[in-house]
């Protein structure tokens, strides 16, 4: 064996070397990415966001007419709020995985506008956790896409009241739950 | 003739060696993709969507082929994959807790398994069970 073919052969074994730890450093990058894709969650909260503020106006009003249960003599019954949740079949019960088992990862607010005021609504309740209303400001003013914070879903629409009085109706819908959507 | 051998002998251990370590490579992404963890997360978060949009009374047919097909090889009988305890799913494709996910809709929900298939039957809650 020549001083050449020595140093060849020297040469192939520091290139395979060098190879296997190019393959474990690009194997090393995929798993990882795999880890990080797979690793995170789906995030379903803004469909089910929208999914709650759709089922709270169904509650309100059917073909356009508000359920005669919003009114009491001639006024918003105040009382609504209260038995809104069982009237709609809601269940905010949440399974384990949550910092607190008791905070409801829910919440909607229902604000009732008649056409000459659009700024003060004219009756309005809300249920669930309040704390979560926060984060949709947060959202809104900073237009920016936070993902850790609450998902709202805002909806508004028009429906009459039995009498014939035309109401604008905004919905707030917020869904917590980032510890089982988002990493 | 014999240094040629050995040459050729270092070349087939190292194209062996490759194609072990992009063969072990493929068979880890591919796990990962159909993995039990992803998969039960994905039908619970499925099935409580379609559970929230449902009303009484209605009849969901949710295709879970892949899922018997993972659960059979994990040793899981495929009727007992999806409970509802409540208002929360429960996803079970291996040997563990499974995944669980809540749904709002008050509704009274049932599944069972029908080949490869679950079949959620959606009903009004009676006051009577609410009260039991």
């Amino acid at each position: 064996m020549n001083k050449y073919n020595m140093n060849k052969r020297g040469t192939d074994k520091i290139l395979s070397i060098y190879w296997f730890f190019i393959l474990a450093l690009i194997a090393g990058g995929i798993i990882a990415m795999v880890y990080v894709f797979y690793g995170t969650p789906y995030d379903v909260r803004e469909i089910e966001s929208e999914i709650l503020s759709e089922k709270v106006a169904d509650c309100i009003s059917s073909k356009g007419t508000i359920d005669s249960e919003f009114f009491a003599d001639s006024t918003f019954n105040t009382k609504i709020s209260e038995t809104f949740i069982k009237k709609c079949n809601f269940n905010f019960n949440v399974e384990e995985g949550y910092g607190d088992i008791n905070e409801v990862q829910y919440f909607y607010e229902v604000e009732f506008y008649i056409l000459e005021d659009l700024e003060n609504p004219a009756f309005s309740f809300y249920n669930g956790n309040n704390n979560w209303k926060t984060d949709c400001s947060i959202k809104k003013e900073n237009d920016k896409e936070y993902v850790k914070l609450a998902k709202c879903t805002e909806k508004r629409f028009y429906a009459l009241s039995e009498e014939g009085n035309q109401y604008l109706i905004k919905i707030l819908s917020v869904i917590g739950k980032s510890e089982k959507n988002v990493k | 003739m014999k240094k040629k051998g050995t040459i050729l002998i270092e070349n087939v251990v190292f194209i062996i060696l490759n194609l072990l370590f992009l063969s072990v490579l493929v068979l880890f992404l591919v796990n990962q993709g159909s993995g039990a963890i992803v998969l039960e997360q994905t039908y619970a978060k499925q099935i409580a969507m379609l559970v929230d949009s449902a009303q009484p009374v209605m009849l969901i047919k949710i295709d879970m082929a892949k899922g018997k097909k993972l659960a059979e090889k994990n040793g899981i009988d495929f009727n007992n994959v999806v409970s509802i305890s409540g208002n929360i799913i429960t996803v079970k494709l291996s040997e563990g807790k499974g995944y669980t996910y809540a749904f709002f809709n008050d509704v009274d929900a049932v599944p069972y398994a029908e080949e490869g298939m679950y079949i959620l039957t959606i009903n009004k809650k009676e006051e009577v069970a609410e009260n039991e």
